[in-house]
């Protein structure tokens, strides 16, 4: 019996060893790329043959940062994206509200033509955007380049806030108002606290989206609209790979605080479903 | 009597072509509880949100301690409410949620935590203040919500099938402490729900709808004795009907001898009818009393054979089918017992047979 019993166990323990390999595998697969480029960035006379850097320096952060003038190009992504997470929940926030809480005929065919901006491939939209741009000179302000950021921004606004409002208990605002507030004091005591996770959740989605939008910012900018992912894409043709690294990394800082921020002050369950229910 | 403390003076309302509230006129007193019964869709929460102002009629008014109340919007018609779906704010806690009423009416600080911990105190909730209303079981929910409808004191109670999302003997327990708490705080109180059971049992009075009017207002036992209508009987507890004709009546109307399928019944009545009137004859089915085949013959004993035959435990439920195919359902205690097929004499109480006059 006991014979038995631990060849069982054994096989148990091979199951979980097959899985445990299969899994660090798959972590190999999707970190070594970005392992890669954090050595680049901080390594020198390092050409992928030996398994660290023989020497380690800050030097690429620097050039990065003096060369191709970094901080005006983060401005450039931080105002594009600011202005694109304006418009997007301006635009979120009352088609949301329909879509949450109206009635409304053909609402699943109108919502996946909201959402079409975001099937078909970028590049062949951006096509569209730039030509249209070229005649109405909008190539090259930050207002153009955040316009087209608004196509893929806003319908995941909208769909984050139609969640968030339809989760919005009627019985809840109808128990405010039992309960003696009035339109004002119900929507700052009750519907601000109840909606604000999902317009935050919205803003950050649509934060993020134009923050790494590239296809649509290469068919729209110019010299003074250069956002980061676009320059470290072009620091890539200027062939400089460990300052295109030094880059990168830079560009991942914020989306990094941006994912802790999400993680420490939304829980995550509330990020799409706002409040359903008690 | 003095003033009513609710009035409904005609009050319509249609969704789209739907008329939801037909021409409702509904007089509350002071300090008693009323139930709305009715199926689901019979317009009873209309009538209700009329009450709330949560709907403004498309007819008639709504007045409240004799005031015209139909164009003041919720917030200022001072009521206190309870949610079938408790409503509470979830991003409040225990609390807070009780709290909300209070601090819309600006309420000193201290007054406030006083007031709160009353009300809580009254529902056994005092510990769980802190909790968030995800946090605590359905029944907890509910109390908080009943608190929180209470605690400023309001002089209208409205409460919206509370106890139906909750399981059946918490709902028990939940309809004694609901009546118990208004009796105690003397407030009016009126009560939405759908079962007939919960409104006979907590009510001063039980206003049936049906199809978007009142069939019927009175007390519970009014109600189940007396039903006007054959809706009413129908709805309130089980029923025999039997499409009669009157035969012939004594001299001071009080008995009646009505035909119902070539059987003479007699019943005693108050009503007022005429020989060759049609009537509806209706019985309750455990008023109707089994005896044996064997047993001496009399007046409204009627021969019948026992169609089939159900155990309930402290109940035998019968359907017997007497001469000339007249059906019949019989409930009697656990004790009598008879088995399918056999013959019975059935007794049908001639103050325990009603009639409809439709």
């Amino acid at each position: 019996m006991t014979l038995v019993r631990q060849y069982l166990r054994s096989l148990l323990n091979a199951r979980k060893l097959l899985l445990s390999t299969f899994l660090l595998c798959f972590a190999l697969m999707i970190y070594t790329p970005f392992l890669i480029i954090v050595f680049r960035s901080i390594g020198r006379g390092w050409f992928g043959r030996l398994w660290l850097p023989p020497e380690y320096t800050l030097d690429w952060y620097q050039w990065a940062i003096e060369v191709t003038d970094i901080v005006g190009i983060t401005k450039n992504t931080l105002i594009i994206a600011a202005l694109a997470v304006i418009m997007a929940t301006l635009i979120g926030i009352p088609t949301g509200w329909a879509f949450g809480r109206r009635r409304i005929p053909g609402k699943e065919l109108l919502m996946s033509m909201i959402l079409l901006p975001r099937m078909i491939p970028p590049i062949a939209y951006a096509l569209g955007v730039a030509q249209i741009f070229y005649r109405l000179q909008l190539i090259d302000t930050h207002f153009g380049v955040a316009l087209a950021h608004v196509a893929v921004c806003a319908p995941y606004a909208i769909l984050v806030l139609s969640a968030t409002f339809e989760g919005l208990d009627e019985r809840v605002l109808e128990a405010a108002s039992v309960c003696g507030a009035g339109t004002l004091r119900s929507f700052f005591h009750v519907v601000l606290p109840l909606i604000f996770p999902g317009i935050l959740s919205s803003m950050i989605f649509t934060f993020t989206t134009s923050y790494n939008e590239f296809t649509l910012t290469l068919m729209t900018y110019g010299k003074d609209t250069t956002t980061l992912p676009v320059r470290t894409y072009l620091a890539i043709g200027e062939g400089y790979w460990e300052v295109t690294s030094a880059m990168s990394i830079l560009l991942i800082i914020p989306s990094l605080l941006v994912l802790f921020l999400i993680q420490r002050q939304v829980a995550p369950e509330k990020l799409v479903g706002g409040f359903k229910g008690v | 009597m003095s003033d009513p403390m609710i009035e409904l003076r005609g009050v319509t309302k249609r969704y789209g072509d739907v008329l939801a509230n037909d021409n409702v006129t509904l007089k509350i007193q002071r300090g008693e509880l009323m139930t709305l019964l009715g199926p689901s869709g019979c317009g009873k929460t209309t009538a209700l949100r009329c009450i709330t102002g949560h709907n403004v009629p498309d007819e008639g008014e709504v007045w409240i301690e004799g005031r015209n109340v139909t164009s003041v919007p919720t917030h200022k018609r001072e009521l206190g409410m309870v949610f079938q779906n408790f409503a509470l704010f979830p991003h409040m806690t225990v609390f807070d949620n009780v709290e909300f009423p209070l601090m819309i009416r600006r309420m000193d600080k201290r007054e406030r935590r006083e007031r709160v911990m009353e009300a809580l105190r009254l529902i056994r909730m005092e510990q769980y203040e802190k909790h968030y209303p995800r946090e605590v079981s359905g029944g907890q929910q509910q109390r908080v919500g009943l608190a929180r409808a209470l605690v400023y004191r309001p002089k209208v109670l409205l409460l919206d099938e509370p106890l139906s999302n909750l399981d059946a003997k918490l709902r028990e327990e939940m309809r004694f402490e609901i009546r118990d708490l208004i009796d105690r705080l003397g407030i009016t109180a009126v009560y939405v729900t759908h079962d007939q059971a919960e409104a006979l049992a907590l009510s001063d009075r039980v206003a049936v709808m049906s199809a978007g009017h009142i069939e019927q207002v009175g007390t519970p036992d009014e109600i189940y004795d007396y039903p006007q209508s054959r809706f009413v009987a129908d709805f309130i507890g089980l029923s025999d009907f039997v499409e009669a004709a009157v035969i012939s009546l004594d001299s001071a109307g009080e008995m009646v001898t009505v035909q119902a399928k070539g059987l003479e019944i007699l019943i005693s009545g108050r009503r007022n009818m005429s020989p060759g009137q049609s009537v509806l004859l209706f019985v309750r089915p455990n008023d109707v009393e089994l005896l044996p085949a064997s047993s001496e013959a009399g007046t409204n004993v009627f021969l019948g054979e026992v169609e089939k035959m159900t155990y309930l435990g402290d109940r035998n439920d019968y359907r017997i089918v007497l001469g000339d195919g007249l059906r019949l359902r019989v409930q009697t205690d656990g004790k009598v017992r008879f088995n399918e097929c056999e013959r019975v004499k059935v007794y049908l109480p001639p103050a325990l047979c009603r009639v409809i006059l439709e």
